[in-house]
Parts: C-alpha cells; structure tokens; sequence
C-alpha cells in the first residue's frame, strides 16, 4: 500500500511539474508606427531571433517604400507631379515605374472609380497634409473646375523610364493603393526568408498566409460606427482583407462629415457607403477595389466588383445596411448580436 | 511513510487539479495590455485594478483606462479622436492606436480570440 501511494505521488508530482512549464508560444508579435500608420506583424512558427530579424527588416522596408511613394513629402513622385503639372515628361526610375502602371492598371479596371491622379482634389479637400482641416471646406468652384478637367489615368502615356500626360491637372496621390502593395513586398520577403504562415497588418488592413498551427488564421473586422467587432473571417492560404470607410479620415463641419474617399465624379466624398470590406488573394488589388467599390456605392458595387475580379465583398451603406454576395456570406460570420437588415446580391460569376 | 507524508500527498492530490485549471485552461481572457507608443518596446500591464495611466507620445500624453479587464483611450491629443472612437477593447487579439501621438493598445493572451483586426 505504502508503495502504491508513493507511486502516485512521484506521478502526481510529474504531472505538476509539467503543468509549470508550458510550451513556448510558437506565435511572434510585433508592433511598430511606420509608412504613416501601424504596423502589426504576426508570424507563427519562426525562430524567435529569425522573427525579431525579419521584422526589423521589414521596418525598414515600410520606412524606405514611405519615403519613395509619398505624394506630398520630397520624393519622386513630388517631383513627377511637378513635372505632368507642368506637361513636362518625366523620368522615373523602374521601381516607381512599375508602381504607376500597376496603379493605372487597377484605376482603368475600376472604370475611374479608383482614380489614383486626383491628387489637386484630395489636396484641397485638405487631405493632402497629416493635420486634418478644421471647420472649412473647400470653395465649391474649384471643386467643379477640378472635376471638370477630368483628370484620369489614360490622360497619361508611360513609354520606358518616361511618364507624359496631356493634361496637366493630373496628380498621383497613390493613397489608395500604395499600403496595398507595401504589404505585398512584405509578405514576398517573408516568403523569400521561408516564413510561410505570418500576417501583415497595416492600420487595419491586412494579407494573410498559411495558418496558425493546425486552425486558421481568425480575423476580426471591426464595427464601423460602434465599439467592438461586426464580424469575423477564417484565413488559410493566403487572402487579403481590406476595409475602406468614411471613419478613417475625416473631418466635420456643422454637424456633417467629410471624409478621405473622393468621388472622382463628383469631387465630394463619396456619402452613400459607410465601409466596403473585399478579399482578394493580393492586397494592391484589394486596397484599390476597396476605394472603388466603395465609390460605387450601393447600387453599382457589383459591377465594380465584376471589373475588378474581386469575388467576396461586404458593404455597408449610410442607412446601416449590410449588403454581400453570396459567397462572402459564406465565408463571413456576422457578429450574433449584431442588429443589421442584409441583403444578399446576386453572385458575382 | 509518516502521517505527515500523508497529510502532504493528500494536499497535492487536492491541488494539482486547480492547478491544471489555472495554468492551462483559465487564460481564455484578455490577461495583460500591450502598450506600444513611439517605436519604444511594448510595456506590458495587467488588467487589474482599475485605473488609469498616461503614455507620452510625440504630441503629448494619451492617458489610458482600464477597468473590469478591458481598455481604452479616454483622451488623446489627435484631431480627429479615431482611437477614442474605437471604444473597449475587451476580446484577445483587439487594439486601438492614435496614429498622430504613435501610441497602440493590444489586448494579448495565449488563446486570442482574433489573430489581427481589420478597419
């Protein structure tokens, strides 16, 4: 008896022991303020010292693609802009070469809607600076003689290292598209360094590969008028989640509220959308289909979305209303407390 | 085996099943805040007790509350007060950041219930 109970005692004392050591947590964290916002990386499975060196190399990615791309700070495409304004043709290097073309690539799916030259606009909405404006808007004229002008990517020839336009109201503002694509270079350096399971998160949008262990990544996507998170989404493999909504940028004046997305169309913010949420396997894409759809709005957004060969999509308009497709309702898990009407699209293929 | 070997195997008998309860299955919960502000290392506090804290960023302090395991911006020197807006954070995996002061809040656990945060 005296050696069975000294039995379990040594068992119960193994067990306690490994009760206090559990195993290492296999996911990496890392937070940093970068390219105008807040990174967030997350890898699983990597080496502690190979993640905090990856992470950094990543910083510094993200500071050096913010220096290149800004459209309001001394770089090169402040230099473009002064050029095309002054229908003078500009020489750029290969890098930003392929940055404007792919822009213009995305702008001309989206039939205008993303319109990556409206930089004169989103400046004198005042969106062209970090410090918001305060109790001002902007004269309504110049608004019109702007929209007028109509300033769009096929006013626009790239030939080589060389970037002509005939009208010189175009401006890059790459605003919507450029955070889309630093994470892209992100997660090709990931891939490049054999990280396969990692997410890249900059201020609120992300790209996500792999997985987390053996369940999927789980993203949560925030309410956009309340506190907490309206729904949420698996990722396994690699998708990208963008969400665009008046709540990022803005202003008000008398009550009403001005936010970031222009309307090309009409030079004013886009009001009858609140947030546009899209999944697409790269985040250029993504982030550009994001902006248009939203433009769009909530009777076009799936023409939009068709153009742009975007297939999950969720809407919400200024009313609250929650409009998807079919097969973003499959893929999306609405938060159950969530008091919403959703209407249900048609599919998008 | 004297009696009071038997008094210390019948305690640990009796507490090893708590144990196992708190270390592998009680940190379902948000159970500390990660603090970013400035590209500093994250400083790290629990979620109890209620209080309140300042973290100094470039444009001057964003204070913090916490209270009932959960946290939020009260006050930040940014225009627009987007991180205000974003109310609780209250589930693992949430976070909050002023852009402008360079200040991020991270509700972190072993068992997140989100990986990352879409807006």
């Amino acid at each position: 008896m005296t050696d069975k109970i000294t039995w379990l005692f040594i068992l119960l004392l193994a067990l306690a022991v490994s009760a206090c050591s559990q195993p290492k947590d296999p996911v990496f964290h890392d937070q940093f303020f970068a390219f105008g916002t807040l990174i967030d990386i997350t890898l699983y499975g990597v080496e502690p010292g190979i993640a905090e060196t990856i992470s950094s190399q990543i910083e510094a990615d993200f500071n050096a693609l913010h220096t290149e791309w800004h459209a309001w700070q001394p770089g090169p495409i402040l230099s473009l802009n002064e050029k095309l304004a002054q229908h003078r043709p500009a020489t750029v290097k290969p890098g930003i070469i392929h940055l404007l073309a792919e822009a213009n690539r995305l702008s001309l799916a989206s039939k205008g809607l993303f319109n990556p030259v409206i930089g004169n606009l989103i400046e004198l909405w005042g969106f062209h600076d970090n410090a918001l404006p305060i109790g001002t808007l902007p004269d309504s004229a110049a608004i019109e003689n702007l929209v007028a002008e109509n300033p769009a990517v096929d006013d626009i020839t790239i030939e080589s290292d060389r970037v002509v336009t005939r009208n010189a109201v175009v401006a890059y503002d790459l605003g919507g598209f450029a955070k889309g694509l630093a994470i892209d270079r992100a997660i090709e350096r990931l891939r490049d360094s054999g990280i396969e399971h990692a997410i890249i998160n900059a201020g609120g949008d992300l790209r996500a590969i792999g997985q987390r262990g053996e369940r999927p990544w789980r993203i949560g996507i925030r309410h956009p008028r309340e506190p907490g998170i309206l729904a949420s989404i698996e990722i396994a493999g690699d998708d990208s989640v963008f969400t665009s909504g008046d709540y990022e940028r803005f202003f008000e004046v008398d009550g009403k509220r001005y936010h970031h997305i222009i309307d090309p169309r009409s030079g004013y913010p886009a009001s009858e959308t609140t947030s546009v949420t899209v999944i697409h396997s790269d985040a250029a894409t993504a982030d550009a289909a994001a902006t248009a759809l939203f433009v769009a709005g909530p009777d076009h957004w799936q023409i939009a979305a068709k153009n742009m060969g975007i297939r999950f999509v969720m809407l919400i308009d200024s009313q609250g209303i929650i409009h998807m497709n079919p097969a973003m309702q499959s893929r999306i898990q609405l938060d159950p407390e969530l008091d919403a009407t959703v209407i249900l699209g048609d599919p998008l293929q | 085996m004297t009696r009071a070997d038997h008094i210390l195997i019948t305690l640990v008998a009796i507490a090893l099943p708590f144990l196992y309860w708190q270390l592998w299955t009680a940190d379902q919960q948000a159970n500390y805040l990660l603090i970013h502000s400035n590209n500093n290392p994250p400083r790290t506090e629990l979620l109890t007790p209620q209080r309140t804290i300042q973290v100094a960023g470039p444009l001057g302090s964003s204070i913090i509350e916490i209270s009932d395991g959960r946290t939020r911006f009260i006050s930040s020197p940014c225009t627009t007060k987007a991180c205000l807006h974003t109310g609780w954070l209250s589930r693992v995996g949430e976070f909050a950041a002023c852009l402008p002061n360079r200040v991020s809040l991270t509700l972190a656990g072993r068992h997140p219930d989100f990986d990352t945060i879409n807006f």
